[in-house]
């Protein structure tokens, strides 16, 4: 091989390296807005699909609390006042309220539930008891320990106490089915009390085989 | 260790349900602690969340219908006689932690917490905040102030450790 052309593959290749080393940062920066955007993306398609919940204009606009977590950092929760357009039915309102406290509030460090996590469905017994069914993200996203466990359920508890009276109880699934915990420490095998006056007139201690009370952990 | 350290030098007997990394049932976990005579039972933990630097207590909120039409009382409600004393055990606990870590509540909350609800002793689980914390050393250092607030609260509760039918105090 003559002396020119190692000196023209060799152009060629000093020519391919600078080329790539100008194009990689560009590459890189696209590869993390991408991994940005992917789970919002992901998130808003989840809801989209299992939210048919748009208010209809009968819906009347009702100023709702809903409970976050406080400023302070200190394992209780802050009422908000929000105006939303609430079905009157319980079992349509409480998803209403459900798909709002998942949505989190203006600040998300004072969110209580996972960004990804999606309530599936929600039915309610006769006797008052309220089943909710979350995605598998409610349990695998969210951060492990007592207190952020419990003030998940606490700020869905008190959410649905403050404005679906008709909820006595709050039953969590996960997926379709009965979980043991929620990530680990909080009971789940039972039924939490959403309305203590109510739950304790309707309860019957022989059918009721296990009630995880938590009216008294952080009311 | 600490913990295990300070309640040996109070003169008690410590069994830990793990050593290494193994991982038992929440009901292997409570058949060994029920197994003992006169135990009490401390569930340790650092969360993920919370105010950095601070300690929390918590027992098993209220268990409804705990005994059977038989007088027994079942497997998966065996906190329920003992729910007064492991209220008293975690204020005691929480009492000495909060001298120690400011900011920490000054009395046991309760909580549905699966492992406690099978435990046949009085139990409480000892949460500290947190893991988000930039270094790990200011973990570590809370560990000497938790193993003394924790013996000194069983130490405290050892006295009122007197449970009609359920026979043994701690040794």
């Amino acid at each position: 091989m003559s002396a020119r052309w190692i000196r023209l593959v060799l152009g060629g290749l000093f020519g391919a390296v600078l080329i790539a080393a100008l194009y990689f940062p560009i590459l890189q920066r696209r590869v993390k807005q991408d991994a940005k955007l992917q789970p919002q993306t992901e998130e808003q398609a989840r809801r989209e699909l299992t939210q048919s919940l748009t208010p209809t204009p009968s819906e009347p606009r009702v100023k709702a609390k809903l409970y976050w977590a406080s400023n302070a950092n200190d394992g209780s929760l802050t009422p908000i006042s929000i105006d939303l357009p609430l079905s009157p039915d319980p079992v349509l309102r409480s998803k209403q309220l459900l798909n709002t406290l998942l949505a989190g509030p203006v600040d998300p460090e004072l969110r209580t539930l996972p960004p990804d996590a999606v309530l599936l469905a929600f039915y309610l017994l006769s006797d008052g008891t309220g089943i909710a069914d979350f995605s598998e993200a409610l349990a695998s996203s969210i951060p492990s320990g007592i207190e952020s466990e419990q003030l998940a359920v606490d700020s869905i508890t008190r959410t649905l106490a403050e404005n679906v009276p008709q909820v006595m109880r709050l039953k969590i699934l996960i997926h379709g089915q009965e979980a043991e915990t929620l990530a680990g420490h909080l009971d789940l095998t039972g039924s939490f009390v959403v309305n203590p006056k109510a739950a304790q007139a309707t309860i019957d201690p022989a059918a009721e085989s296990l009630l995880s009370s938590n009216a008294n952990s952080r009311h | 260790m600490q913990i295990r350290r300070a309640l040996e030098s109070q003169g008690f007997q410590v069994v830990q349900t793990r050593l290494a990394n193994e991982n038992p049932s929440f009901d292997d976990r409570s058949a060994l602690a029920n197994a003992q005579t006169g135990a009490v039972f401390i569930s340790l933990h650092v969360s993920s969340t919370g105010l950095p630097g601070t300690a929390r207590v918590y027992v098993n909120s209220n268990l409804a219908g705990g005994r059977e039409a038989n007088g027994l009382i079942p497997w998966d409600r065996a906190q329920y006689p003992f729910l007064g004393l492991s209220h008293k055990f975690g204020d005691l606990v929480q009492g000495n932690l909060a001298q120690r870590f400011k900011g920490s509540p000054g009395s046991a909350q309760a909580s549905a917490i699966r492992q406690l609800r099978t435990t046949a002793a009085p139990a409480i689980a000892v949460e500290i905040s947190s893991v988000s914390v930039d270094d790990r050393v200011e973990l570590d250092r809370m560990a000497p102030g938790v193993a003394d607030a924790v013996a000194r609260g069983v130490a405290a509760f050892r006295p009122s450790y007197v449970v009609a039918n359920i026979s043994g105090a701690l040794r």
